[in-house]
């Protein structure tokens, strides 16, 4: 009868992708936002093409983490004590739910990052050695911040002023992320080992996953 | 307190479904209920009176786990209220609030599909149940584009596809026709038929005290 | 407003900040000028046990975190409260003072030292876990969240660790806040020993203070909500049904 922890948790990430196709929340306003973002940098800093290449990938990476995270926040000021209800009352277990909502945002995350990824390689002319690597780095980088943000987003659930709060509660704990990011590129491009990054991007994604999966249960009341 | 003991015999033999005794509850600071113990039982229809403001609606989400006893200690189908197990029993709770929580983007007929996989039921009883409650037409709206009244009654829909055990319904006569009224009656009689139990809170006495066996009366701290 | 009940107040933590703090000013500029950095050298007797409580403030936060998921008891929501409010105030200080040495020294206000960095990145986390705290008057959900947030912060924190470390080292920029690895006389030894123990001392006392006031507020936020709300629901009582409870 009841059904299983993966299909609550694929049936959770089906309902926010299909939301965010009716809405086009992520599609038509974040992912236009992060866009806008990366025309104004090289107008506040320069138009240099050798400095753009420089800073574009840094750029890219800034831009993913703030405005990504927004990607995550999304549901947490918009959805009614009503709505969480519905879900409370299918008996789903909660640490399902937060499994699947974390998907649907991974899902969403990596579509922001690969058309953000294009914007910034023709604007910022980037330097595209190693790029048989950049899949790997872009899905596992949206993991670790896909689970950093639906913690976050979790864990302020109702409270007051949530829509700042989120993005200052996850943007600290997001430096391994960048770091590992930025630094897996920036190994790309001098042609240099690339694994420890590529380990620590998976340890966060494992560790948070475990932080969230455990939280989810503690925090299941919906007010 | 008025009580009317119209329920069967056999009841008060069995388990309780909800069982409450000596609960508070604090939303925030604010302490909403004290002291309250009950205890509704398989086959019965309890009716809760009070005005405004006097903590119904509270009641009955503590009734469906949604909100937990500050102090005090509760089961409903024998799992403690304060279980982290509790989620667990909610798939046999049937709740309808003041406001429909459907989702606007989605059509009624995927946000009912939504409830039907995410408790393993089959989506083709779906189109069934809307049908029942008069959307056939509707099915295939946005949520956000169906009036308060047509939400509401997709609600009923929702109680018909998962059938619990525990049907918890606030104020469910306000803002409806004359049939949809019928509707509500139908859904209460039926889940009790089938040995569940139902608690209502309204303000129309005269609608509750033909479905209820027994009512309890909520009021600022006293008891009238 | 009423007064629910006497609370305690102790007076001995404003002593023994007033004494600590007296003794720490009065060791540091006993203590003899550094050789090479003169009399900039005294500012390390404040902001190395400024930077050393910071830390244990936020090892005291993730124990009482871990401590309120455990036991549900406000006591460790109030004790972990407390010590992130003294740590976010330590890590700014030590921010601050470090700053100021930088740029008397070096000649920059800040380097991208692995020590300040992190110490910058803990100062947010911190001050984001005490808006979370900001954000609801419900104790019991506050105090859980603000636990959970305590507590992630423990699993995510060693890994900020491990990356900046790993940044700066790829970098080989030389580590230049590293004031214990200058080299000491005895009596700077001894001064330094005296203040970060004086430290200890003022955050004893100003845990004992803010825990007091976190109590007082909780009295405070649950005496005016309730004074404005007429108590309901004490009417519901047991159903005459067949001796049940």
């Amino acid at each position: 009868m009841s059904p299983t922890f993966l299909s609550q948790a694929m049936t959770v990430a089906r309902r926010d992708v299909l939301r965010e196709r009716r809405s086009g929340e992520v599609l038509w306003v974040t992912l236009p936002f992060g866009a806008v973002a990366l025309l104004l940098i090289p107008i506040a800093i320069s138009t240099d093409t050798l400095t753009l290449r420089r800073v574009g990938v840094g750029m890219f990476w800034v831009v993913v983490m703030l405005f990504g995270v927004l990607i995550a926040v999304r549901r947490t000021t918009a959805d009614s004590t009503a709505q969480r209800d519905m879900v409370a009352l299918t008996g789903m277990d909660p640490a399902a739910v937060f499994t699947g909502t974390a998907l649907a945002n991974f899902l969403l995350l990596l579509v922001f990052e690969t058309v953000l990824g294009v914007l910034t390689v023709v604007l910022y002319d980037i330097d595209l050695s190693g790029a048989q690597w950049f899949p790997l780095i872009l899905v596992l980088v949206a993991v670790g911040l896909a689970l950093l943000g639906t913690i976050a987003a979790g864990i302020v659930a109702t409270g007051r002023s949530t829509a700042a709060l989120v993005p200052l509660i996850v943007a600290p704990m997001s430096v391994p992320l960048l770091i590992a990011a930025t630094q897996s590129f920036e190994g790309l491009r001098l042609g240099k080992s690339i694994l420890t990054w590529i380990l620590m991007l998976a340890v966060i994604a494992l560790v948070l996953a475990v932080a969230g999966v455990l939280s989810a249960r503690p925090l299941q009341e919906t007010g | 307190m008025a009580a009317r003991h119209r329920y069967p015999a056999e009841v008060s033999e069995a388990i309780a479904i909800v069982s409450l005794s000596g609960v508070a509850v604090r939303a925030g600071a604010v302490p909403i209920l004290r002291d309250v113990n009950l205890s509704v039982h398989p086959g019965e229809v309890v009716g809760i009176f009070g005005a405004n403001g006097a903590g119904k609606t509270t009641l009955l989400r503590l009734v469906a786990t949604m909100t937990r006893p500050s102090e005090g200690s509760g089961t409903v189908f024998g799992t403690d209220m304060n279980s982290p197990d509790r989620f667990e029993v909610r798939s046999r709770i049937g709740y309808i609030g003041h406001t429909p929580g459907w989702y606007p983007e989605l059509t009624l007929a995927e946000n009912m599909a939504f409830v039907a996989a995410a408790m393993g039921i089959d989506a083709a009883k779906v189109g069934s149940c809307l049908d029942a409650v008069g959307l056939a037409g509707a099915k295939d709206r946005r949520a956000d584009r169906c009036s308060h009244g047509m939400q509401r009654r997709a609600e009923f829909a929702r109680v018909l596809l998962t059938e619990p055990d525990l049907l918890l319904l606030d104020e469910p006569h306000s803002a409806l026709d004359a049939d949809a009224v019928d509707l509500v009656d139908g859904l209460v009689k039926r889940t009790v038929e089938r040995g569940g139990a139902a608690v209502l809170v309204s303000h129309d006495h005269a609608r509750v005290e033909s479905l209820a066996h027994r009512i309890l009366r909520i009021k600022e701290g006293t008891i009238t | 407003m009423t007064t629910a009940k006497p609370h305690s107040s102790s007076v001995w933590p404003w002593y023994a900040m007033a004494i600590a703090g007296i003794v720490t000013l009065v060791a540091s500029f006993v203590a003899p000028p550094d050789a090479l950095q003169g009399e900039l050298s005294r500012i390390l007797y404040v902001h190395v046990p400024a930077a050393w409580l910071a830390y244990v403030s936020f090892g005291v936060t993730m124990i009482a975190s871990a401590a309120y998921l455990w036991k549900k008891d406000l006591k460790w929501d109030r004790i972990a409260a407390a010590s992130a409010e003294i740590g976010v105030l330590f890590t700014g200080m030590t921010l601050v003072i470090g700053m100021i040495w930088a740029k008397s020294t070096w000649g920059v206000w800040w380097t991208w030292d692995a020590r300040l960095t992190l110490t910058a990145i803990m100062f947010f986390v911190y001050l984001g876990y005490l808006a979370l705290r900001r954000s609801t008057d419900d104790l019991e959900a506050r105090a859980k969240r603000a636990a959970i947030l305590g507590v992630l912060a423990v699993v995510q924190i060693p890994l900020v660790h491990f990356s900046v470390v790993l940044w700066r080292g790829l970098h080989q920029t030389p580590s230049l806040l590293k004031p214990a690895s200058v080299d000491m006389d005895t009596p700077m030894v001894i001064t330094l020993l005296v203040a970060v123990v004086m430290f200890s001392v003022m955050y004893v006392a100003m845990m004992v203070k803010l825990v007091e006031l976190g109590k007082l507020e909780e009295q405070v936020i649950l005496s005016e909500l309730s004074s404005r709300t007429p108590v309901a629901g004490s009417a519901v009582t047991a159903p005459s049904l067949g001796g049940d409870a």
